[in-house]
């Protein structure tokens, strides 16, 4: 069995910092679902290995940010080195290789390529063949509401509730009034 | 009216139609006025006589529509209906047109709609014309949760029937003037690539059969605007929803088929489950502003009536399709969901007022719009007038007491009241005994003759038992409306969750009250004339347990099970329909959207999605942006607002920065729930549903 360095074996002060380093790392790495789940555990050790030693230049910051933004790093490198992503900014080239990635039969299926390099032609121009469609090109149109003239009831209900005249009302009272009277009328004669 | 029918049937049709309804309506007026002959006519006989007619028309209509439904169905349909002309014998020679699937949704369950979608994706395939219709899933879901998991249901539909280029995913950044507000959007964005849109609702399921029909009964009638399916109520499992969908099977057809046969080439749109000719829509239907005060809400809540009326008065035709099957949707699963719904409605129609009595609006959109109003308003005039009727009862009593008359006159002339009494309960009843016979003949659908007919006349008893509680609740929906409480677009339950008992005194237990007071109060003051109101003193009275007993699941499955209130839909499933019951549902739970800043996938979707259509600009975020940002680090997702989730989840580069932030900063600069969602990344159940399986 191959001996460890025991240089590599961070101070007890910092074991904590970097089980949680592992820990981010590893539910980060796992998030790929990736079907081969032995590949997550080499590769959170490997890039934590660089995340030490990284952190040996930089004593000061916190071995959860070292590892992570490190891990970021890397996984930008390896998306802008195999697709075409000139010109584009990190969030942009994030976006297009995670898509490219859980899109590819291929990447799926062979998940040890995650990070690797260089990567096979095939997959390369699989990856670079993903684009996300959510509509077709606008071919946009006027749509706007037409006049539409609301009738008499319009202007009696405007007339009516927005303005009050004394004219108005006691013609609606004299006319009520008749109405009511004709229908007493009506009602006697007949019963 | 389309110059394709011939004058003379319209004529004799609205002549038959209108005639009837007034001679039953008149006659019913005479014989109240008759029983009222010789008798002490008291103040609030004046109510009753003058609330009558309007009542009475309403149930003389219903009859007239029943009875019109019920004679088409015995001559084996309308022949001048746009779906029996000469192009069906020819039907599979009409050529299609490019037909966009239109499913607008709001919050709704998404792993039913994304099911449903694939359904009838497959259905179209299976009918080999797939090539002519395109999906759009169009979005108004202010939840943040909503959002994220319609994404990744698009993604994997796509992923999955390998539609992309196929079926598109659209989010409104605002979402104004709800679902005709999302339809419009649509149709601006997209309208001129084709000539048809097949206009759906969140559960709304068709068959690709039906759709490529429905296309090519446009093709083939180029005057038609709009041709409106009946859709069928399915996958119940409330009692309640089964109770809906039952009624819905049973009597539904008669009455569609009637208002088909009065109203012809202009017929209603019910918003939902229809194929509509986009190039006269986007030109006439868009809704005018109603002419109140801005406070009052100026917006057409209910677009798709009005949309119907424009259509017509733009001179195309409406027609409703309602013996083509292949068309469903889902009901309400409990009372109280109903009653949400039906405040959103009564709202609608009432708005409609105005349209009532625009220039250039069809006669038969006139009646519609009368019978949608009247869906409404009859209910405080029935409550009036059994206020009134309990009074004049009360004044007469009292007056034959005090006179010391004779007991013949405490109430109104026997032979005619009786007789109205009778008349009045066969316009009620007869419409179902129709229904129910024109279902006789399919009454191995309906789970046998006995069945069919023991589940019919539960339902008739459920239905008095439910129709005052549906009283007081509309009759306060039309004062809230009157008096200009907003209603807003809400999402509809259609999960059959059932309803707490505590829920149900809480919502339905003031009826209860009312109705032991107004049971006391009338049997005091009435003595044996208060029988008369006992069904509907018993309906308040029960009102909290008939809603909790009718929204439970299980009480609707054993009923199943016994094959009562069974419909087609249930005894033999057409596929289009399987997966899509609650039971089948996979619905990711949790909160999802903290996913969209921490899962790469998922936020490689989202931002992909959202960079099409707001390229980052680039800038420094906002002050108030970044304040944002450091909150929602600090404090956790469940602080933030729903307005805020969206202000996050809309900027590309702070979703980014808050991706590479919340994995790179220890734990100790982070609030405590974001670990939490850490370690839950790698199974989340948008993962597991949608993007990488189980």
């Amino acid at each position: 069995m191959a001996s460890i360095d025991s240089s590599s074996i961070p101070q007890s002060d910092d074991q904590a910092a970097w089980n949680e380093a592992y820990d981010r790392l590893r539910h980060f790495l796992e998030s790929f679902a990736l079907g081969d789940h032995t590949q997550v555990p080499r590769l959170a050790l490997h890039l934590l290995e660089e995340a030490r030693a990284l952190h040996r230049q930089e004593p000061a910051r916190d071995p959860v940010t070292v590892t992570m933004e490190n891990a970021q790093k890397r996984l930008a490198e390896w998306l802008g080195g195999n697709l075409e992503v000139d010109g584009k900014n990190p969030s942009q080239v994030f976006s297009s290789g995670y898509l490219a990635f859980l899109l590819s039969k291929h990447l799926r299926a062979t998940p040890d390529v995650l990070l690797a390099s260089p990567l096979l032609a095939e997959l390369r121009a699989e990856m670079r063949g993903t684009l996300l469609v959510t509509g077709p090109d606008l071919n946009i149109s006027s749509m706007t509401p037409r006049h539409l003239d609301y009738g008499p009831m319009l202007g009696l209900a405007r007339n009516t509730w927005h303005r009050w005249n004394v004219r108005e009302i006691l013609v609606a009272v004299l006319f009520w009034t008749g109405v009511y009277f004709v229908f007493y009328w009506w009602l006697s004669e007949l019963l | 009216m389309s110059a394709s029918l011939p004058e003379s049937v319209i004529a004799i049709r609205r002549t038959l139609f209108v005639g009837g309804s007034a001679l039953l309506t008149i006659g019913g007026v005479v014989l109240l006025l008759r029983g009222y002959a010789d008798q002490q006519i008291f103040p609030a006989d004046y109510f009753v006589i003058a609330l009558f007619p309007l009542l009475f028309s309403q149930i003389a209509i219903g009859f007239m529509l029943a009875l019109f439904g019920f004679f088409d169905g015995l001559r084996g349909g309308d022949p001048h209906h746009v779906m029996r002309r000469p192009w069906r014998k020819n039907e599979a020679s009409v050529p299609l047109a490019a037909t966009a699937i239109v499913v607008p949704v709001f919050n709704e369950e998404v792993s039913r709609v994304a099911q449903g979608i694939e359904n009838m994706w497959r259905s179209l395939e299976k009918t080999g014309q797939i090539e002519h219709f395109d999906f759009y899933l169009c979005s108004d879901s202010s939840d943040a949760d909503h959002w994220i998991e319609e994404e990744c249901a698009w993604l994997h539909l796509c992923q999955k029937l390998n539609a992309f280029g196929k079926i598109f995913y659209r989010k409104r950044r605002h979402s104004i003037n709800g679902k005709s507000g999302n339809v419009a959007d649509f149709c601006r964005r997209w309208g001129k690539r084709y000539r048809y849109m097949i206009v759906l609702d969140a559960d709304s399921i068709m068959t690709g059969s039906t759709m490529v029909l429905l296309t090519r009964a446009m093709e083939a009638n180029p005057e038609v605007g709009i041709l409106q399916t009946q859709p069928v109520q399915v996958l119940g499992q409330s009692f309640f929803r089964r109770l809906l969908q039952f009624t819905g099977s049973v009597y539904g057809k008669i009455f569609s088929q009637g208002c088909s046969l009065a109203q012809m080439s202009s017929g209603a749109y019910w918003g939902h489950n229809a194929i509509i000719r986009i190039a006269p829509f986007i030109e006439f239907c868009d809704l005018p502003i109603l002419p109140v005060s801005e406070s009052r809400g100026r917006h057409v809540l209910s677009h798709d009536t009005v949309e119907a009326a424009l259509m017509q008065k733009a001179g195309y035709d409406v027609w409703v399709a309602y013996d083509e099957g292949g068309s469903w949707e889902e009901g309400p699963p409990n009372l109280s969901d109903m009653l949400k719904r039906d405040r959103r409605w009564c709202a609608g129609n009432l708005q409609h007022f105005w349209f009532l009595f625009a220039r250039g609006i069809g006669a038969g959109n006139r009646l519609q719009i009368w019978i949608g109003l009247m869906a409404y308003l009859s209910s405080p005039i029935w409550l009036a007038f059994l206020v009134a009727g309990s009074v004049s009862a009360f004044e007469r009593k009292r007056f034959i007491t005090f006179s010391a008359g004779p007991e013949d006159l405490d109430s109104l002339r026997p032979t005619e009241t009786m007789l109205l009494f009778g008349i009045t309960l066969v316009l009620l009843f007869l419409p179902r005994l129709l229904g129910l016979a024109s279902r006789l003949p399919q009454a191995r659908r309906f789970g046998g003759f006995f069945r069919l007919l023991f589940s019919a006349f539960l339902e008739t008893a459920l239905s008095i038992l439910m129709a005052p509680v549906l009283m007081l609740f509309h009759t306060l929906f039309v004062l809230q409306a009157l008096l200009g409480w907003q209603i807003r677009w809400t999402t509809q339950n259609r999960s059959d969750t059932g309803l707490s008992f505590s829920h149900c005194v809480a919502l339905y237990g003031w009826q209860s009250c009312l109705g032991l007071i107004g049971q006391s109060v009338a049997w005091y003051y009435l003595d044996t004339s208060s029988y008369w109101l006992l069904p509907i003193f018993a309906g308040w009275i029960l009102a909290p347990v008939t809603a909790w007993v009718t929204a439970s699941s299980a009480l609707g499955k054993g009923l199943q099970k016994w094959g009562l209130f069974a419909i087609p839909e249930e005894m033999q499933v057409p596929p289009e329909l399987e997966g899509l019951s609650g039971d089948d549902q996979a619905a990711a739970a949790g909160s999802l959207w903290p996913q969209a800043l921490l899962s790469p996938y998922v936020q490689a979707i989202h931002t992909s999605m959202v960079r099409q259509r707001s390229a980052g600009s680039g800038d420094k975020p906002s002050p108030s942006l970044v304040a944002l940002r450091e909150r929602l680090i600090a404090e956790g997702p469940a602080a933030l607002k729903p307005k805020e989730k969206m202000r996050v989840l809309w900027d590309v580069e702070t979703v980014f920065w808050l991706h590479r932030e919340l994995w790179s900063r220890p734990t100790a600069r982070l609030h405590e729930s974001w670990s939490r969602f850490q370690s839950e990344s790698p199974k989340s159940s948008l993962l597991r549903n949608y993007l990488v399986g189980k």
